[in-house]
């Protein structure tokens, strides 16, 4: 008791040390560097200061104070970016109307969730964390970093990276409003026109801004039409302002909404899931429109039984965009292990599987110019292995975030949550008691009672 | 994936008010309104004390304080020597006399689900109306308070005088006021209106906005609609000619003042996490703020004082543990395995249960001025929870200085509220100790000059080992217990499934409406009061509820109590008659 109780305030010390600063300065010495976009360098230092790369090559001396860490047979790579979780927030769906485009779970973000931790302890760096898939047009979305530690949301915002925004097809949305509420959309056709409707919609109440404001000169009576948030945002949409990242799986919704977002001019589209995007890749690649795909994850539900692991693979090679993604603060933690099946299937280079977890995320995202390679300029993340990352072997040693080393396997606390409710027992996690959560349709729950439930009285 | 449960509907729909309803007034005029407690220790405020000294009391006023004053000849007097008089406290914000449910529905909340209604709801979960939405703003809380609620009488008897009370809701539940806690009308109560529009991050159950999400952006929504409808209207104001008559969306006009930056918005912030949030929204529209009923102020105590963000903090604290006394071990039984592991977490648990009772410590040792609010607190443990935070650094000045004078200033109400001074209104409590120390009794309580007095409770029987009643250890309350929640007429029923260890207890309960059994949190047995409380999940929104239980034999009667729903009445019976056991 005595000794645990000495431990605290340094366990404490710990998490706070990181809260302290946003960025720092570190000197990699000596390891094998994945850049994944200027190929691999034997024997290479890798310098960040204040945050930044500023520095790749051999026998790179620090500026005086910076802090070195030797990784001699170790391998450093870019810091593993996740294009779809719903880690770190408290609100997933706003799952009450077939259309939600004015929430943002950047309202909701938790900087106190320990998934954050334990995505560092894979590797991980950024995520995009999303609202989720109840709804046609659901909420906006946010791109994070992961600096652990915070208790300001604010410091978990990776600042100025492009707006993105939630879309779902099929069976999610389908189920949220149709059969749940017995309102548009009950079919794949019904998905297609609450899109439609609501990109006319906000051309319509564009056209009513721009109205008003040509008016308003000549006429200091002009009454300027009511604000909307929802199609305000959506307005923003078709002018290009927000990247859409839709939810899907069968290649003719896809292909749907190919067509819609040409009749519409979107043209910032990301799929996400797309588990038949190996259908219709080379019109995605047309379009260039990006997709980020599970490894080999499909099954759970009826319009996700059509896959193959080769997805991702045959995705690349035919131009498109690729990234795998998590959607599980569990998969999370071993992204490396998912792009290595993309060579076990398929057999991507080591450089393609890896773009796949760093530089082809950050494009979806619109962020690749700051992080998802180990460039000069680049924002300083960094994931250490003990191994080749692809290898079904090698275990996460390091993870840097703007320089600050936020994850340590060497010195990897026991207790690493920010918060503790002192009422609550003493928390037991075994197999037993673990209770696998697809956030995806997280508070949409009640509908199920509706729909399966209520027909059995 | 079970995951429904309409209890929490029905809860909402209790009538609780005709339980409680007790006279705030005994109906009889008082033979005086002039009193003279004399030699008593006045302490008139925080920082200064009078011994031997009398306060007169006036027609509702304080006449004088001082000692060796003259007794007027109407006046009655008290002998209070050896008694503390203090400035009647004032509850920054507060829930007190508001009924637990409206007749019609709780914001947020239809009712009752009846066949087609809830079809009808679903369907309208895009567009509800305002008041399923929990967007009320328009609800002043001079309408909606009950002066014969109980909860009015449980914080009077803690020496609170005063309560700046809200409407309970959802997002938006309306506008508070400032009311004394005596009165057989609102209208008597009241001593300004119109002090606060109250918001809450909650979202409504089932419809728009149901989320945190969908709060933000709404709160955003109505902000800018109300600058929009506020400048249509004061064109049409000014020249109504040629102009389509502006909506006149009462929800929208009840935002006017808060945009006129006339009516601070009262922003419920339960956690760091709603701070930040509410604090994010307030700097983007610039409203006046006061956050209120904050917990986990101390990672934000530095920004609250740099940007002189007005505050009120919690009162609520987790139940503290009772730590298990030394040398229980029985005879021959081997010593509990030390589990560093869970030695490591208990410390954890008790350091963040110090930090929790520390913040008002660290708040005053800051130099903020803070009141309390009790809304999001019980007012049974608030006592306790006081003392928890002087142990911990809090003076008993800084204590009642956020009990009086600073929510005096908070509600522009310091010529006449928070101290015991010539001139002020005669609002006192006076206890038998200092009101801090232990095991003082609150003993009278004036408002406005109305006496209400208290018996000191009486002596408890000697403290025996816990559940001996008489010198004959009580049963073992181990085993199954059938309970049913009495909600309008519909019973809610489940099984308590209790593990009493030589006195340890544990358990968990199921119900027909919760999925899973839900385990029992900190379980307390004191003679046959059983309490722990318990979390359950419901729309992604975690919910506590505290069961407060006296077993009797092989039955018990008692409350349960949810946050900002309701207390309600819950009885069970041992499975296998009155005393089977498992």
């Amino acid at each position: 008791m005595k000794n645990s109780l000495l431990l605290l305030p340094l366990l404490l010390l710990g998490v706070w040390g990181f809260a302290q600063s946003k960025t720092g300065s570190i000197l990699l010495k000596n390891g094998t560097v994945l850049t994944v976009t200027k190929g691999t360098l034997q024997n290479t230092d890798v310098l960040i200061v204040n945050g930044k790369f500023t520095q790749i090559g051999k026998n790179i001396v620090a500026p005086a104070g910076t802090k070195v860490v030797d990784v001699t047979g170790k391998y450093v790579m870019p810091g593993i970016i996740d294009a779809h979780s719903h880690i770190a927030i408290d609100a997933v769906n706003e799952g009450t109307a077939p259309v939600t485009s004015e929430v943002w779970v950047g309202d909701a973000l938790d900087p106190l969730d320990i998934s954050i931790y334990r995505a560092l302890a894979g590797g991980i760096t950024s995520v995009h964390t999303m609202h989720g898939s109840a709804n046609a047009i659901g909420g906006q979305c946010e791109t994070i970093k992961l600096r652990y530690g915070a208790y300001n949301p604010e410091d978990l915002r990776m600042e100025g990276a492009p707006r993105t925004i939630k879309f779902a097809l099929g069976e999610n949305p389908m189920r949220s409003h149709g059969e749940g509420r017995g309102i548009q959309p009950r079919t794949r056709m019904g998905v297609e026109q609450v899109i439609r409707k609501a990109f006319a919609d906000a051309r319509d109440y564009d056209a009513a801004w721009a109205k008003y404001n040509a008016e308003k000169a000549a006429n200091p009576r002009a009454l300027q039409p009511v604000y909307n948030r929802r199609l305000e945002t959506v307005a923003d949409i078709l002018k290009g302002n927000i990247i859409v990242h839709c939810h899907s799986y069968r290649a003719d919704e896809i292909y749907m909404l190919l067509n819609v977002c040409r009749d519409f001019g979107v043209k910032k589209l990301c799929f996400q899931h797309v588990n038949e995007g190996f259908k219709v890749a080379p019109e995605l690649a047309a379009f260039g429109a990006g997709a980020s795909v599970f490894a080999d994850w499909w099954a759970y539900k009826f319009e996700v039984y059509y896959s193959t692991a080769y997805n991702a693979a045959i995705l690349t090679r035919n131009g498109v965009v690729t990234s795998i993604n998590s959607d599980d603060a569990e998969l999370m933690r071993h992204l490396y292990h998912e792009a290595a099946k993309s060579q076990h299937f398929g057999g991507l280079s080591d450089d393609e599987a890896l773009a796949l977890i760093t530089i082809n995320p950050a494009k979806q995202l619109g962020v690749e110019n700051r992080i998802g390679s180990i460039e000069v300029g680049k924002e300083g993340d960094v994931a250490v292995f003990d191994q080749h990352p692809l290898s079904v072997y090698a275990i996460p040693q390091l993870t840097i975030v703007d320089g600050i080393i936020r994850f340590d396997r060497q010195n990897d606390k026991k207790d690493m949550r920010l918060e503790v409710d002192p009422a609550q027992p003493i928390p037991a996690f075994n197999m037993e008691n673990y209770e696998h959560v697809d956030r995806c349709m997280q508070g949409t729950e009640d509908l199920w009672y509706y729909l399966f439930e209520n027909e059995k009285h | 994936m079970k995951m429904r449960s309409w209890i929490f509907f029905f809860l909402l729909n209790l009538g609780a008010a005709g339980l409680w309803a007790q006279p705030a007034n005994p109906g009889y005029k008082p033979v005086t309104q002039t009193y003279a407690l004399k030699n008593a220790t006045v302490v008139v405020k925080p920082g200064q004390t009078l011994q031997m000294a009398t306060v007169i009391i006036r027609d509702g006023l304080i006449q004088a304080v001082g000692t060796n004053l003259p007794i007027p000849g109407d006046a009655k007097v008290i002998a209070a020597d050896s008694m503390f008089v203090y400035a009647g406290f004032i509850d920054g914000l507060s829930y007190a006399g508001i009924p637990q449910s409206r007749p019609t529905a709780a914001a947020g909340q239809a009712g009752p689900p009846q066949p087609g209604q809830q079809a009808q709801r679903q369907a309208n979960a895009a567009n509800p109306t305002n008041e399923q939405a929990g967007i009320q703003p328009e609800i002043k809380a001079r309408n909606v308070i009950s002066p014969q609620e109980k909860s009015l009488e449980d914080l009077r008897k803690l020496g609170f005088t005063a309560a700046h009370v809200v409407p309970q809701g959802r997002m938006l539940p309306g506008s508070g006021a400032l009311f004394l806690l005596t009165g057989n009308t609102a209208d008597e109560m009241l001593i300004r209106d119109h002090t606060s529009l109250f918001a809450t991050l909650n979202g409504a159950r089932g419809v728009y906005p149901s989320t945190v999400i969908g709060v933000m952006s709404k709160f955003r929504e109505l902000y800018k609609q109300a600058e929009q409808a506020k400048m249509q209207e004061a064109m049409f104001a000014a020249n109504p000619a040629g102009m389509a008559k502006p909506a006149n969306n009462k929800s929208l006009q009840a935002f006017y003042p808060v945009l006129d930056k006339k009516l601070p918005v009262y922003f419920a912030v339960d956690d760091i996490r709603s701070f930040h949030r509410v604090l994010t929204l307030q700097q983007e529209l610039g409203f006046p703020i006061v956050m209120a009923g904050l917990k986990q102020g101390w990672y934000v105590a530095d920004m609250i004082k740099s940007k002189n963000i007005p505050v009120l903090l919690s009162v609520d604290l987790p139940k503290a543990k009772e730590t298990p006394k030394p040398g229980e071990k029985k005879e021959g039984e081997a010593a509990p395995k030390v589990d560093p592991e869970k030695e490591q977490l208990e410390a954890r648990a008790a350091e963040e249960m110090k930090k929790l009772e520390s913040q008002a410590a660290v708040f005053a040792g800051k130099g903020i001025a803070f009141g309390f609010a009790t809304y999001n607190g019980k007012p049974a443990e608030l006592r306790d929870n006081l003392r928890r935070m002087i142990k911990n650094g809090l003076t008993e000045d800084q204590a009642l200085s956020a009990l009086t004078t600073t929510p005096a200033a908070m509600m522009g109400m310091t010529q006449a509220l928070g101290t015991v001074e010539k001139g002020k209104m005669a609002n006192l409590v006076v206890s038998d100790k200092p009101y801090f120390a232990e095991k003082s009794n609150v003993r009278m309580v004036f408002v406005q000059g109305n006496l209400f007095e208290y018996e000191a409770p009486k002596a408890a029987p000697a403290a025996g080992p816990a559940r001996t009643a008489g010198g004959t250890p009580a049963a073992s309350v181990g085993g199954k217990w059938d309970y049913a929640i009495d909600a309008q007429g519909d019973a809610y029923t489940g099984v308590l499934t209790i593990s009493d260890n030589a006195g340890a207890i544990s358990g968990s309960w199921s119900s027909n409406q919760i999925p899973g059994n839900n385990a029992m949190i900190n379980p307390v047995l004191k003679g046959n009061q059983l309490t722990f409380s318990s979390q359950i999940n419901m729309q992604g929104q975690d919910m506590t509820l505290e069961f407060d239980l006296q077993i009797q034999g092989g039955s018990f009667t008692g409350k349960i109590s949810i946050p900002q729903v309701g207390t309600f009445d819950i009885k069970g019976s041992r499975q296998g008659g009155p005393n089977g056991l498992e």
